[in-house]
């Protein structure tokens, strides 16, 4: 019976690549990834790639909001920034050697401002919710460009420390290292990534889910709708916030721009590119653009057509993104 | 300056921008009560429209036939991207919409930037409206006042367009039983058509007289997307009414911020949208109506 | 017999329209009660009151002799109230079992589980199949709900409404759109379960309300021109009135 209930709990075609065949996948991409540093020493690859696992992250975890709950946020990337600056504050004034103190701060910092944020914009429905976002958003941008004395206003946070990694005593790498960086923020991004599978997989997650697809049905089955988009947005936000402070660790500066309107496009981006729902996917929507926007840097002059563009084109011809090709080329193999 | 004088000036400025913010405003609300498009590229459209006017006035043009062909501009434009944009996506859920918008947004902002550069510009004023004329101790500038007389006689074309034209009247008819219009026979292309070149033309009429009030920047149309937002929800999504008691009070508010505490006058603004959608989700009057 | 819900000056209006109009009504358990009255009449906005859809403008609603007037609806589902839509209201993208499933763990709990499979509930996932079979949808579980045929998807709404363990059932035209044989069937179904709730309908469909309804209470114009039993209801005057007058 509880095969038949797993197969019965999924919703589409019954095409779906078996579990096994996954796992495989999956372990091979990991080793892949972990394998990588040692292969392409070059640091700026090396880099890259770390960054794109970031934004991976932070892709991911607006795929938990949008694609899950069914809330969009048009500003997410305002929560790895305001992780991103706790964490870097942390690391200057407070204790510059303490690593996972300097992250759990970023993240308790980001929740606590997440929260009222949060319970303010639940209280609407998507559009009004997309809205509030946005203008949330701007107020966070304004703050951190004005507050010179706190963040550096346009100049950004500079100087960050780069602490030691270390766990239970030991010393394993050095934060300022690219490849000990990179190994860092795999492991983090693949133990979010596993974690908020099995979450979003759960009773919890389907919750998610039936608010997704119907919010008034959802609450006319004895579903608290606020209450749980609400969870479902502190969990993103919390998501969002470790990316921040991989995100700093990595660069030891962070400038308002990664917390502007723009910004907050791309990774709307990312996960229209990689496809809604699937989790994996923006993370790989998330490589193609940071792949993309380096290659077309020299370009930053029309970046902005080039984003709007895209976005017009994504949202008009493949709006089920990266993770839909599959259901293209299938249709196509069978004609 | 005397205490009456600023009073004068802060109450006169705020009229000023509540007046373009309402016709920003009206502008989105008439397009989203008619197509269920939330168009978040309605600021830019907006921007466009100041640049059109500066472009127009740089040739030689007077001002005010630069502020009646510039609208009919943006018209044309926001018609070319109805039809090949977003039409298409318009019976696919809100989150497409709204996405597709927020694209388009980017791009004419890029648009902008490729045909006009990133430098301020500004819009040569005729003689007489650089002077400024005394009121109650303050020295105001004729432009603004012009703006006002603009502002209102805007609003008045709107409302008899809306109430006694025959479009008008099925436009009105459209926002609150779409079903209904169809069923008379009445295309509904043309409605989505006619709402989008309004709200366009709208969008185009602010941006002209925004011209010589404030700088024409590339980034001008986010601050007031935003700003008519707020207006919008405050006001009541739908609700014209509202949208008029919330541009007055946004307009006097973001004077009055930014005369004392010029940084985060945005800032408040944004929160008071923020609470206002928070707790009295209906907006001020409690007619509009959120999906 | 037991009142499972009562309402008591009852109103709702909108603007200038008085949609309910001081209605008294009392549902009792086990039995099949349906609301009619012609396209107007405020069936609908009474059941939408009652169930936390809308707030009374006044007026009192009372479960078991609890005050729930304007309660949210999640609230009024844990109490035992469920219902369904007009318009089929379904979670689209999601499997037919799914639809269910989530209904019953909503009722049963386990929505706090996080670190479990969602499969792995094994008492809600049990109920869920009673019920797909109970309403006969047991064969097309594995279904995405919005490939269903409409007559299918009422049924799986009626289903999700009863994953709910409600004690009483308001269904909004369940029959609409249903060809004659999906009608029958859903009607004999619904009949069945005033077993163990008490059942509201609203319907247009005479032939049903005729056949299966205990007792009926007619609306028109917001208030209630007639109540009790089919026969009585078929050979009143008012009732003829309302229908084929003039309003």
């Amino acid at each position: 019976m509880s095969k038949m209930d797993d197969r019965m709990s999924q919703a589409g075609s019954g095409k779906k690549t078996p579990y096994r065949l996954r796992i495989v996948a999956l372990l091979i991409l990991v080793a892949c990834l972990a394998l990588f540093p040692f292969v392409v020493t070059n640091r700026f690859y090396i880099s890259l790639v770390n960054e794109m696992l970031i934004y991976g992250l932070l892709a991911m975890s607006l795929d938990v909001l949008l694609g899950y709950t069914g809330l969009l946020s048009f500003m997410h990337n305002a929560y790895l920034g305001i992780g991103a600056y706790v964490v870097g504050l942390f690391l200057i004034h407070i204790s510059p050697s303490s690593l996972w103190l300097a992250i759990l701060a970023g993240v308790a910092a980001t929740s606590i401002i997440a929260l009222p944020v949060g319970w303010v914009q639940v209280r609407t429905g998507g559009l009004a919710f997309a809205l509030l976002t946005l203008a949330f958003g701007m107020m966070f941008y304004t703050i951190v460009w004005k507050w010179y004395d706190l963040t550096g206003g346009d100049d950004g946070l500079m100087g960050v420390p780069h602490p030691d990694i270390h766990l239970g005593g030991i010393v394993l790498g050095h934060s300022g290292s690219p490849t000990a960086m990179y190994l860092l923020t795999l492991s983090m991004v693949l133990i979010c990534f596993l974690v908020t599978w099995r979450i979003m997989h759960s009773p919890f997650g389907a919750v998610l889910e039936a608010i997704r697809e119907n919010e008034e049905r959802a609450s006319f089955v004895g579903i608290n709708v606020r209450r749980y988009k609400l969870y479902g947005w502190m969990y993103a936000c919390m998501l969002a916030s470790v990316s921040g402070g991989l995100f700093i660790l990595y660069r030891g500066y962070i400038g308002p721009t990664t917390m502007s309107a723009f910004a907050g496009a791309g990774v709307l981006m990312m996960v229209l590119v990689g496809g809604m729902g699937s989790l994996w996917g923006p993370i790989i929507g998330a490589g193609i653009f940071i792949f993309i926007q380096d290659y077309i840097s020299t370009m930053t002059e029309h970046w902005e057509l080039f984003v709007g563009m895209v976005v017009i084109l994504l949202v008009l011809f493949m709006p089920r993104g990266f993770v839909g090709l599959g259901d293209y080329v299938t249709r196509f193999r069978k004609e | 300056m005397s205490t009456i004088a600023i009073v004068v000036d802060i109450l006169l400025n705020s009229l000023v921008l509540g007046g373009v913010l309402l016709i920003v405003a009206i502008g989105l609300n008439i397009i989203y009560g008619l197509s269920r498009v939330m168009n978040l590229a309605h600021g830019s459209l907006y921007a466009l429209g100041a640049y059109a006017g500066f472009t127009l006035v740089a040739t030689g043009l007077n001002f005010f036939v630069a502020l009646l062909i510039a609208p009919v501009l943006i018209a044309v434009v926001g018609l070319i991207i109805e039809r090949t944009i977003i039409a298409p996506v318009r019976k696919r859920s809100i989150v497409y919409t709204l996405i597709l918008t927020y694209g388009l947004m980017f791009f004419l902002d890029g648009l902008i930037k490729y045909f006009w550069g990133n430098e301020p510009r500004f819009i040569e004023l005729p003689e007489f409206m650089r002077q400024t004329v005394p009121i109650l101790g303050t020295h105001y500038p004729v432009f603004r006042l012009v703006t006002l007389v603009i502002t209102a006689a805007a609003m008045i074309g709107l409302m008899l367009f809306l109430g006694k034209t025959k479009l008008g009247v099925i436009l009105r008819a459209a926002s609150t039983i779409p079903e209904m219009v169809s069923c008379l026979g009445i295309n509904m292309t043309f409605v989505h058509v006619g709402a989008f070149a309004l709200g366009c033309i709208l969008a185009g009429i602010a941006g002209v007289i925004s011209g010589p009030l404030y700088t024409i920047d590339p980034i001008m149309g986010h601050e007031m997307l935003i700003s008519s937002f707020v207006v919008i929800v405050i006001g009541g999504l739908g609700s014209l009414r509202g949208a008029v008691l919330a541009a007055l009070l946004i307009g006097l508010v973001q004077t009055l911020a930014e005369f004392f505490i010029t940084d985060l006058a945005m800032v408040i603004v944004y929160m008071m949208m923020a609470l206002i959608l928070a707790f009295m989700p209906r907006g001020l009057l409690g007619e509009g109506r959120f999906e | 017999m037991t009142t499972i819900l009562r309402t008591k000056g009852l109103h709702k209006h909108f603007g200038g329209v008085l949609a309910v109009n001081d209605v008294d009504a009392e549902f009792k358990a086990n039995r099949l009660r349906s609301i009619i009255g012609p396209n107007g009449a405020g069936k609908t906005t009474f059941v939408n009151v009652i169930t936390g859809k809308l707030p009374a403008s006044s007026g009192t609603v009372l479960f078991e002799d609890r005050d729930i007037t304007n309660r949210p609806p999640h609230r009024l589902v844990r109490l035992g109230i469920c219902r369904t839509f007009q318009i089929t209201s379904i979670f689209m993208g999601l499997t037919v079992y799914e639809n269910v499933r989530i209904a019953a763990q909503s009722e049963m709990g386990g929505s706090f589980r996080i670190f479990s499979a969602k499969q792995s509930l094994k008492s809600v996932n049990k109920k869920t199949w009673e019920i797909l079979d109970r309403l006969g949808l047991t064969d097309k579980a594995g279904v995405p709900s919005n490939n269903l045929a409409h007559g299918d998807q009422r049924l799986l709404e009626v289903a999700m409404a009863l994953a709910g363990d409600p004690k009483i059932l308001f269904l909004d035209e369940p029959t609409a759109g249903m060809s004659p044989a999906e009608t029958e069937h859903i009607a004999r179904l619904i009949k069945g379960l005033t077993d163990t709730v008490a059942v509201v309908l609203i319907e247009h469909d005479m032939d049903v309300v005729m056949s299966i309804s205990d007792e009926i209470t007619v609306l028109n114009q917001g208030s209630i021109i007639a109540e009790g039993p089919p026969r009585e209801i078929q050979e009143n005057e008012l009732v003829k009135e309302a229908y084929l007058g003039h309003a």
